[in-house]
């Protein structure tokens, strides 16, 4: 985006009036959306390191062949409890963090539309988070079928699927309010002369999440319901033995489960659009195309679900069609790939922690897309299903794009957010450490994958044993670099660091850097005017 | 008076906008549902037509009277 002269008349003098309650209860009964922000941030954080201690546990399993650590059974539970925090826990969560604390200081807004629903929708996740995590306790333990939830294993679950389905519903509900706010923020709230192609790219990539979660949260949740009734009502939905049908269960999923993909990565591309330009000190190369290819890729992630059901079973123009329509959308995430890289294209770049995270996506994300093209061509898939090159690409493209660009996200704002410049030195040292692990961890799995090792198990044929090793280490070293992350964040909170100017990055334009850091609890209460 | 008088427009305007994006959130939940109980899968296809067209319509006339 080109850059946002404001009106300077419209100062902060009266933006540092913090009137709000003190200790726990600051936190419980905040509508501020900074503090939401904050609590949403460090609530993904935590279900992120939940989650990946899952993660270790499964890599410690799979080190070697044969049964060393868990049970068959418990392993399948890890799988899937993995999947759904990492995607309902940790990375939509900080999603809505960054729009939670970026989204009114982008736009020149007060506050959030609805401050009280906004916090509701956050205090709607820690139970959903318990549940989901305290259905390993209940008789049966937590499901075991895989995060898709597929009927019949879905049916005949104990207890724990029961859990899973609440879980599902209350984070949905929380998506649906959260989006419905923010939405409404971005549409009603922008200040004056704010028009929507001034938006910045990461209001806009969420302002199109957000219309996607409003459609598929709700189907989603229609699903786990239907899938409730079969359970305990005697309802025959998805029960072949009472004349439902399994395979519809997978068709309502992935119509949720692919709009859900771009979900997790459009905020990301927001948030490297607005690294990249402010590191090139150059504007975003095509901004309207940009946003144009933000909204194509958002319709076109409709009607390619069943690309993920190419083994199910259905006619071969079904097949084609599905098959195109994938590769169709290599268009534009095309377009928004060459337009960062000819926003760098001669700019004066410099590598703060920030830019080589962002730099770090484009790379690996990519490499994830293309992955995804190959899985797109139908009979290689038919190869390839439920292989360990479907968990590589998948990888590739949530923790390489989501993640990395969320770190990436984290490193740029975190001045603003505690008025404290982060140590560089540490920052590069996270970017470094996680970019080889990540590597050394996922980019075997292509090769397991290939060779037909099947995802999912918990033991596996001997000649799969060196490269598990290999990825066992790659992902023991990729959890623990984490903690210098954890550690950076620390310094910062506690202030332990050069004090961050109101914009520490020469080449940032977007209305957040007009304020002093760290941000107001109050900002904007006066809009600036936009020019 | 003024600033009042625009607070509470932008308050109507908002909550407006998120009737009509709960109504979508609704349709959606209860109509996967209700195509599914019926069974039929040109059902499903109907509601989600209406659905969008519902809310062409609605947006379109919004534009449009703010416009006059």
């Amino acid at each position: 985006m080109s850059s946002i002269p404001h009106d300077p008349a419209a100062d902060h003098a009266h933006d540092d009036h913090a009137h709000h309650p003190t200790g726990i209860m600051r936190w419980i009964t905040t509508t501020n959306h900074k503090d939401i922000g904050t609590l949403y941030l460090l609530f993904s954080l935590t279900m992120f390191f939940v989650g990946g201690t899952m993660a270790l546990t499964i890599r410690t399993e799979l080190f070697q062949p044969g049964m060393q650590v868990v049970h068959p059974e418990f392993f399948n539970s890890l799988t899937t409890l993995h999947g759904l925090i990492m995607v309902f826990g940790a990375i939509m969560p900080a999603a809505v963090g960054f729009a939670n604390w970026q989204i009114p200081m982008m736009i020149g807004a007060p506050d959030m539309a609805f401050a009280r629903m906004n916090n509701w929708s956050f205090w709607l996740l820690p139970p959903a988070a318990i549940m989901l995590v305290g259905s390993f306790f209940v008789p049966g333990g937590a499901f075991a079928g895989g995060w898709t939830l597929y009927p019949p294993l879905s049916v005949q679950a104990p207890m724990g699927m029961d859990l899973t389905i609440f879980a599902v519903h209350i984070m949905g509900a929380s998506s649906i309010m959260g989006s419905i706010n923010i939405i409404t923020t971005i549409l009603n709230m922008r200040a004056p002369g704010m028009t929507m192609m001034k938006l910045p790219l990461f209001v806009w990539t969420w302002l199109i999440t957000a219309y996607l979660l409003i459609a598929v949260m709700p189907v989603l949740a229609g699903a786990v319901t239907m899938l409730l009734t079969d359970r305990h009502f005697g309802t025959s939905f998805f029960n072949a033995a009472g004349g439902g049908d399994p395979v519809l269960f997978q068709h309502v999923f992935w119509f949720f489960g692919h709009p859900e993909v771009y979900i997790m990565i459009l905020p990301a591309f927001g948030i490297v659009s607005e690294i990249i330009p402010t590191f090139a000190r150059k504007p975003l190369f095509g901004y309207a195309s940009m946003v144009y290819a933000v909204a194509s890729i958002a319709i076109l992630s409709f009607i390619v679900w069943a690309h993920h059901m190419f083994t199910v079973g259905m006619p071969a123009a079904g097949l084609l069609f599905f098959m195109y329509a994938t590769m169709l959308i290599a268009v534009p995430t095309g377009v928004k790939v060459f337009n960062w890289l000819a926003t760098m294209w001669r700019g004066s770049m410099t590598f703060e922690t920030p830019m080589l995270f962002a730099i770090g996506f484009l790379f690996l994300f990519t490499m994830g897309g293309f992955t995804g093209l190959v899985l797109a061509i139908t009979p290689v898939d038919i190869q390839l299903q439920d292989t360990y090159y479907v968990v590589a690409h998948f990888h590739y493209v949530l923790v390489a794009g989501s993640l990395f660009a969320f770190f990436g996200g984290a490193y740029y704002w975190l001045p603003k957010w505690t008025g404290t410049m982060y140590d560089e030195t540490l920052g590069k040292w996270h970017f470094w450490t996680i970019m080889i692990f990540f590597n050394i961890t996922f980019f075997p799995m292509h090769f397991l994958g290939l060779a037909g090792m099947p995802r999912r198990i918990p033991d596996y044929a001997q000649q799969f044993a060196d490269w598990n090793m290999v990825a066992s280490i790659g992902a023991f070293g990729f959890g623990l670099s984490q903690l210098i992350f954890v550690y950076v964040l620390i310094k910062c909170i506690r202030g332990d660091g050069a004090k961050a100017p109101a914009k520490p990055w020469e080449g940032a334009d977007t209305l957040e850097w007009t304020l002093p850091s760290p941000a107001p609890y109050h900002s904007f209460e006066t809009p600036p005017v936009v020019k | 008076m003024a600033a009042s008088s625009d607070k509470s427009n932008v308050r109507s305007a908002n909550v407006r906008t998120a009737l009509i994006l709960l109504s979508i959130a609704l349709v959606f939940f209860f109509g996967i549902i209700f195509a599914k109980f019926v069974g039929d899968a040109s059902t499903g296809m109907t509601v989600i037509g209406f659905a969008i067209l519902l809310f062409l319509v609605v947006t379109i006339g919004r534009s449009v009277r703010r416009k006059k």
